[in-house]
């Protein structure tokens, strides 16, 4: 079929109205390609209709421009919006700040480890002063417990220390208000003077201040003093080194 | 008030594909009454549905402006294809077809007229009135190709003629067609 043929087929005016097949789409598009005239044909009857067209309109609705534009400047701000890249935007700040909450909850989890941790050791410790105070208080209650006063001799005169003494069942308890720092090889060891001899109680360290602790029972005594020893204490007191002593106000 | 703008094909096209509002506007101005036409010569008993099918075509450019190819035809060509192919989607729609059952209208393809007396006589306009002018057999091949969307094959099976009868008649008919618009 020549080029002359194939114009006056019809194949120009079905497919300007859009009655050709696929196949006759692509050939006729493969066609104008390489012919120019067959553009020029298609072209004409396209003015021909669009000519026929217009003088044959027929006036839309008024309220559809209306609308239309309406529509179109709403897609318009969207098609904005997408494109910046608001998605992927929207996915990095999730993406940051997820990681954010992440280290967050760490860090949060952490400190309430800790606190929580801290807590337990501080109600340890105050159950334990609880039960003691509470062991004192009884022992304290009972009359013949009597209460000494330590006070610091001239060698260490701001040392102060109590001493509750049951003479009932001979229980020694021992209150530190202010005792200094020793070295770390040295600990206050308590005695308990009987009749021109020393007897230990025990020892204890300066950083066991204002708790009550338990001391060795002792029936008699007429006096309490507290020397600086070695760690572990020794038989004998050294008397240099006495610290503190308070006597018994009541004779016996 | 500032001087009518007018565009050529050229740089309405291009100011559409910038997405300039002021040229989709005149091509609303231009072409809106030429694209109802057609819509109406297919959607024939509804002015309102015809609206908003008006509307949906008018959408659909300005979307699918970026895939207009200058090389494959003129941009009316291209709108009147768009138009066309809406109103037939709408014809064919389930809600459409309802409401013609409901109606219960006498259909008659072959004549491509109802006797209905609208408002405004949508049946002798456009392209329809240039198909009137066609032999019979013709007339009724292209009302069935153009204003109701068959396919050839469908044509052939509906009407119990050779494909290859089909195509010619079409092919002919549309040539007479050319002929009248001149």
């Amino acid at each position: 079929m020549n080029l002359k043929e194939y114009i006056a087929s019809g194949i120009i005016e079905s497919y300007v109205m859009g009655l050709a097949s696929e196949t006759e789409r692509a050939e006729f598009e493969q066609m104008c390609a390489q012919h120019p005239e067959l553009v020029a044909e298609r072209r004409k009857f396209e003015e021909s209709l669009e000519t026929y067209a217009s003088e044959q309109a027929v006036r839309p609705p008024t309220e559809v421009k209306a609308k239309i534009l309406k529509a179109i400047i709403t897609m318009e701000s969207s098609t904005k919006l997408r494109g910046i890249g608001l998605l992927r935007f929207v996915a990095a700040a999730a993406v940051i700040l997820f990681i954010g909450m992440v280290v967050l909850y760490y860090q949060v989890n952490q400190q309430n480890k800790e606190l929580a941790n801290t807590n337990k050791e501080l109600l340890d410790k105050v159950n334990a002063d609880e039960v003691t105070i509470n062991k004192i208080k009884r022992e304290v209650s009972i009359p013949n417990t009597t209460i000494i006063s330590m006070v610091g001799t001239k060698r260490a005169p701001q040392s102060a220390a109590n001493v509750y003494w049951d003479s009932t069942n001979s229980n020694v308890y021992l209150m530190v208000t202010n005792m200094p720092q020793l070295p770390s090889d040295k600990q206050y060891q308590l005695w308990a003077l009987i009749d021109k001899t020393q007897k230990s109680l025990g020892v204890f360290d300066a950083t066991d201040q204002n708790i009550i602790l338990k001391m060795d029972s002792t029936k008699k005594a007429q006096a309490f003093a507290i020397t600086i020893e070695k760690r572990g204490g020794k038989p004998h007191p050294t008397l240099d080194s006495l610290t503190t002593m308070g006597k018994i106000e009541l004779t016996q | 008030m500032g001087m009518p703008i007018t565009y050529t094909e050229q740089e309405l096209v291009s100011a559409l594909k910038e997405r300039d509002n002021q040229a989709f506007a005149f091509l609303y101005d231009h072409y809106a009454g030429a694209l109802y036409s057609i819509i109406r010569q297919i959607i024939t008993d509804n002015s309102e549905l015809a609206g908003d099918v008006l509307q949906e075509v008018f959408i659909n450019i300005w979307r699918k402006i970026e895939s207009y190819d200058q090389t494959k035809g003129r941009l009316f060509t291209w709108m009147l294809n768009i138009a066309r192919n809406a109103s037939i989607d709408t014809l064919r729609s389930k809600s459409y077809q309802n409401a013609q059952k409901n109606q219960e209208l006498p259909e008659n393809v072959y004549k491509g007229a109802s006797n209905q007396t609208t408002q405004q006589n949508v049946d002798n306009i456009g392209l329809k009135k240039v198909i009137e002018k066609l032999k019979p057999e013709h007339r009724v091949l292209v009302e069935l190709a153009y204003f109701k969307g068959f396919t050839h094959e469908e044509i052939a099976e509906m009407l119990t003629i050779p494909l290859g009868t089909v195509k010619t008649r079409i092919r002919n008919a549309l040539l007479q067609l050319r002929e009248y618009l001149k």
